[in-house]
């Protein structure tokens, strides 16, 4: 997975905490702005922000929070930021030479004693190179991908070796896992139909989305109850939960609201909706298209234009996704400005936000919080 | 408290004085008990809002409050319904208390009143009590203050509904004198019941038991719009539960007559199994808790009572509750048909986790190749008339169609 590359980065969406989004004062940002870090200059490598705090990771090894968590601390390679736990990756201290996990807890983060460590043994980070850099931003999944941190105990959870994971996103009951072939795994609850298997049961164990076989993967993400991923070749399949739109599919919350939404047709290769799939009146030829409220099977999601996708980050109810040529594409729940399109308008179809192509910003990466988003994007002429 | 410059309509002042009389006054009272499973920042923001809300900024309160409300949110869609730390939904509560007392910047403005009642019923509907039912107590207020003539909502077009409201010739009322029928008895002694019925899971129809009840001279389309029009009920839209077109939504009592009882809707709307005696004590007062409910193991306050409301039409499809069941019909006739928990196989339960309680055929309308036993199950079956009790043993499988306009209650006790 390519590093970050540099540039700034900003902030949309909730920040009733204060936590970093541009001017931050008020709570909510509707339009993309820079943000403030202290330290004018420092490169962020990593944001990872919750609900009510954002951490935010330098290349220069800084961890520094914002928000209902503040502080800062040096030393560290990773974090990953939730409601319940503060976990960050600090370069080898103390008994060994391996990394050291920390969790804490967010209200005294990095002052006194984490909540526990744990020591990773240092072989297990594989043949990455000079002090496993390509391993970074994997949180929660842990170097050497034997095991990742859970925000409810039990808090570290072994992974099956024969696994090989890649990446892990945690869902708020459901968990997605990439693994070196590409191929996507879920577990958790389904009641949402957030796992993909074309039913609502629960798995327990890690099993195969089989309708993506043969397709291999590049990215996933997990939201709330939400599940994307981006295949190599740059398409987005998307599942799991519709009622805010966050699937680009038609969702009957929106339409109720008097805010008609126009179909064109775009999330194509739909496979049969769920129990949930309610169809509006009409059903000849041009009729509207139906509101779907769970799609339990991977739907292959067109981008307008036919956009190449290459990053996806999902919050709780939104979904962005950066394209190859490095627009950002946001929709879902944005009720707290966290699509980044001016106002607090949801929305059921992807809508490029306009912010970086006015300011000639090439978007590089997206990382969403709950309720807000963080982008990256350099100037563009550069490289 | 900051002050108001402006003379507020009479009517107003009234309501925001009784609306402050029921909170306490200190933010130290407001905030409720809370243990750990509640994160520190969430705490953190319930205590701005509280002082938000005791120093009289409404507009930041109301902000604050729905941010509550949506996270709370988040967590009770978490996991299964049960599993949902009733702390969560006591923070929803609150976040629902909040915005129900802040929403009126206009007092007068009766949408706004009846925006506030809706976050009432979102808080009765999936939050937890807080302060003694305060959520009740606040809904009663604001209703008291939203008159009938000044509810806003859809424009009735027909005024008097009959009772008897014959829709169409279809309406298809099976030929129940061929089919076995469910026993009849009239007010039988708690031991006979018991021996002859509970005991052995044997279903039967009790007359004279509830026929006295008030609900049965008093309710009417009226009489529900009077006391809860203007409140917002769950409502399941589809023809039946099982089928892929169905949904969930909320809407007033007045949305739901109005769209799926006095109207020829094109989508079956059912107010189904919903504790509306919870939500709306007062028309607890109409019914009882039939005696029989004694012989059971629970307690009082464990029975789960539920309404049953909706148009000629509403099916439930044959499934199986896990406790005793006493049927009481209000208004209007529903068919019913019972098959023992015996019978189950040639029930062909569904075998999804979800479904494994419902049956996968539609009883008047069985698919004979796909389901070739359901022919030869035995079973029993009734018109169950105003005023009469039907008791349906646990785990037997039963199937509802309602012939007329109907209001059922169902109790289910163990």
């Amino acid at each position: 997975m390519a590093e970050e590359r540099r540039g700034s980065w900003f902030g949309f969406g909730f920040c009733g905490f204060g936590q970093a989004l541009g001017s931050g004062r008020g709570r909510q940002v509707h339009s993309p702005e820079p943000l403030r870090t202290p330290g004018a200059g420092a490169d962020v490598r990593r944001v990872s922000a919750s609900w009510s705090y954002t951490a935010v990771v330098t290349r220069g090894g800084q961890v520094q929070l914002s928000g209902a968590a503040d502080g800062a601390a040096g030393g560290c390679r990773d974090a990953w930021a939730s409601e319940a736990l503060l976990v960050v990756l600090r370069a080898g201290r103390g008994l060994g030479p391996g990394p050291e996990l920390q969790a804490w807890a967010p209200g005294s983060a990095l002052r006194g004693e984490p909540l526990w460590t744990h020591t990773l043994v240092p072989e297990a980070e594989g043949a990455d190179g000079a002090g496993g850099e390509a391993q970074a931003g994997a949180l929660p999944l842990l170097p050497g991908a034997r095991a990742y941190v859970s925000p409810r105990p039990p808090f570290y959870r072994p992974l099956a070796p024969e696994l090989r994971a890649r990446r892990l996103e945690l869902g708020a009951e459901h968990a997605l896992l990439l693994d070196e072939a590409g191929q996507v795994f879920s577990w958790g609850q389904g009641r949402h139909g957030q796992l993909g298997h074309g039913t609502l049961e629960a798995e327990p164990e890690p099993r195969l989305l089989e309708a993506l076989q043969g397709l291999p993967m590049a990215e996933v993400a997990a939201g709330g109850w939400h599940s994307v991923c981006v295949s190599e070749t740059g398409d987005i399949y998307i599942w799991g939960w519709n009622e805010s739109g966050q699937l680009a599919l038609p969702t009957r919350s929106l339409s109720e609201d008097g805010k008609t939404v126009a179909r064109e047709g775009e999330a194509s290769g739909l496979n049969e909706g769920g129990p949930e799939v309610r169809r509006t009146a009409g059903g000849e030829e041009g009729a509207p298209a139906p509101f779907i409220a769970l799609q339990p099977f991977p739907a292959l999601l067109d981008l307008p234009g036919g956009a190449d996708a290459v990053k996806a980050s999902c919050g709780s109810r939104h979904t962005a996704v950066v394209t190859r040529t490095g627009e950002l594409y946001t929709w879902g729940w944005g009720k707290y400005g966290q699509l980044g399109h001016k106002g607090t308008t949801s929305l059921d179809r992807p809508r490029r936000v306009e912010y970086f192509v006015d300011k000639q910003l090439q978007v590089r990466a997206v990382s969403c919080g709950l309720w807000n988003t963080y982008v990256c994007a350099v100037e563009r002429g550069e490289s | 408290m900051a002050e108001d410059n402006r003379e507020p309509p009479a009517g107003a002042g009234t309501l925001r004085e009784a609306l402050r009389a029921l909170l306490p006054h200190r933010k130290e009272e407001l905030v409720p008990e809370l243990g750990e499973k509640v994160e520190r920042s969430v705490v953190q923001l319930l205590w701005e809002a509280a002082e938000l809300f005791c120093g009289g900024r409404r507009s930041e309160c109301l902000q604050a409050s729905e941010a509550i409300l949506d996270y709370s949110w988040e967590k009770l869609n978490t996991g299964p319904w049960q599993d949902v730390h009733k702390d969560w939904r006591r923070v929803y509560a609150f976040g629902c208390l909040l915005k129900a007392v802040c929403l009126f910047e206009e007092p007068g403005d009766s949408a706004a009143v009846a925006a506030a009642l809706k976050a009432c019923d979102m808080g009765l509907l999936m939050g937890a009590a807080i302060h003694g039912d305060i959520l009740i107590k606040v809904a009663a207020v604001l209703q008291a203050h939203l008159p009938s003539a000044k509810r806003p909502g859809p424009g009735l077009a027909e005024e008097q509904p009959s009772m008897k409201k014959a829709r169409d010739d279809c309406v298809s009322v099976p030929d129940v004198a061929s089919e076995r029928l469910v026993p009849r008895l009239r007010c039988p002694s708690l031991q006979h019941f018991r021996k002859q019925f509970l005991v052995p899971g044997r279903p039967v129809i009790l007359e004279g038991v509830a026929d006295q009840w008030p609900c049965m001279t008093k309710w009417s389309l009226e009489y529900i719009q009077d006391i809860a029009g203007c409140r917002t009920v769950p409502v399941e839209v589809g023809s039946r539960y099982t089928d892929e077109d169905w949904s969930q939504t909320l809407m007033t009592v007045d949305e739901f007559i109005s769209r799926y009882v006095r109207s020829e809707s094109k989508d079956v709307g059912y107010l189904a199994q919903h504790q509306l005696f919870d939500q709306i004590p007062e028309l607890k007062r109409d019914i009882s808790i039939p005696d029989y409910c004694c012989l059971g193991d629970g307690e009082e306050e464990e029975i789960t009572i539920n309404a049953w409301f909706g148009p000629q039409g509403t099916v439930s499809p044959l499934h199986q509750d896990p406790q005793q069941n006493f049927l009481v019909q209000v208004i209007g006739r529903k068919y019913i048909r019972l098959y023992s928990p015996q019978e189950s196989e040639a029930l062909y339960p569904h075998e999804t986790h979800l479904l494994h309680n419902t049956s996968q055929v539609d009883v008047e309308n069985p698919k004979r190749e796909k389901f070739p036993r359901f022919a030869e199950a035995p079973f029993l079956s009734c018109v169950l008339s105003p005023g009469e009790v039907l008791f349906i043993p646990a785990r037997y499988w039963h199937y509802v169609r309602a012939l007329d306009l109907s209001f059922s209650v169902s109790f289910w006790w163990s």
